[in-house]
């Protein structure tokens, strides 16, 4: 999701929205130069920015469960800290095994807070 | 020539089941991914079942001492003997041994022996000095590893696949049926490891953001 292009609604994501946690500030995440991790109710959320938009992904790698986001993203892309294996940035595509891809996870921006849906 | 055995034992203790310890100790693939400060490259020249002949090479955090060279190891019981030789030409013999304790923790004990000749006795400090140091960093680094192996285990992930409800986008179920975890080597790799090549590691410094488990 663009930050150009976030929300600045008052309110907080409600009705059909109520799948989605608050995950972050962007002030944090600038704050932790603009990539972060965090446990969300079982999820492992690895959040960043790219190209000018916010993704978040699955930080559990799909070889043995290492940190994906562990070390700080170069060239594009995740290594993770266990094993190496390498995640795309852009989609999230595994480079080193391209059937195991990690998942995406919706978010949304309001008011300066990041929130993502768990389920979606 | 008489010789002498420098010795040195060092514990602890781990929130996970001993075999969560042992997979650790047997994924030689992690040496140049989770130490990727002190190893720069490994390789699997030979490997069976429970035991596995592995060539390191890289530096010990003390000193920067460069350490290369091949090493045996295996099980007998729930102890894993390991006869590591260096590049200088000793012979490093190493015993861990994994205790089952209540609430699926464990504890580790390590004896780290060398012969040497007697004379080399006055060294022994500084061999343990060297050795408690390299268990205390290396112990550091695979803690976290093993509590979080051990964490999406009981979250229901299965190798080479992850975590059904994540990948699935389901929700979380309120509760997770996991098996006992057992120690089934030798561990599937996919990389170069066992190659003449072997397997080097991808940089030799980085921005490490941590574990947030």
């Amino acid at each position: 999701m663009s930050l150009e292009t976030t929300e600045t609604l008052n309110t907080k994501p409600e009705g059909h929205e109520k799948n989605l946690k608050l995950l972050a500030t962007v002030d944090e995440l600038q704050q932790k130069g603009w990539q972060l991790t965090k446990w969300v109710d079982g999820h492992d959320i690895l959040l960043y920015k790219y190209e000018g938009d916010v993704k978040a992904i699955s930080n559990v790698c799909r070889h043995f469960g290492g940190p994906v986001g562990y070390h700080k993203a170069r060239g594009g892309k995740f290594t993770c800290l266990w094993h190496n294996w390498e995640y795309s940035c852009k989609d999230s595509t595994c480079l080193t095994h391209p059937g195991l891809p990690l998942r995406q996870y919706e978010l949304k921006i309001q008011n300066n807070e990041i929130y993502i849906n768990l389920e979606g | 020539m008489k010789t002498y055995t420098m010795k040195l034992e060092c514990e602890g203790e781990m929130d996970c089941p001993k075999e969560v310890v042992m997979w650790n100790y047997y994924d030689h693939e992690h040496l140049v991914g989770t130490h990727f400060t002190y190893y720069k490259k490994a390789r699997v020249l030979a490997e069976r079942d429970d035991w596995a002949l592995v060539y390191r090479s890289g530096n010990m955090p003390i000193f920067g001492i460069p350490i290369s060279g091949m090493g045996l190891q295996f099980m007998e019981g729930n102890v894993m003997k390991t006869f590591h030789k260096d590049s200088i030409g000793f012979l490093l013999e190493q015993e861990t041994h994994f205790f089952d304790l209540p609430n699926d923790r464990s504890k580790v004990k390590v004896i780290y022996k060398i012969n040497v000749p007697k004379f080399m006795k006055l060294f022994e400090p500084l061999f343990q000095k060297m050795f408690q140091s390299w268990f205390k960093n290396v112990w550091a680094e695979d803690a976290p590893m093993r509590l979080r192996r051990w964490k999406v285990y009981k979250l229901g992930f299965k190798d080479f696949k992850g975590i059904d409800y994540i990948n699935k986008k389901l929700p979380k179920p309120e509760k997770i049926n996991y098996p006992t975890y057992e120690f089934t080597p030798p561990i599937p790799v996919f990389s170069d490891i066992k190659q003449p090549e072997g397997m080097e590691r991808p940089f030799a410094s980085s921005v490490q953001l941590g574990y947030n488990d």
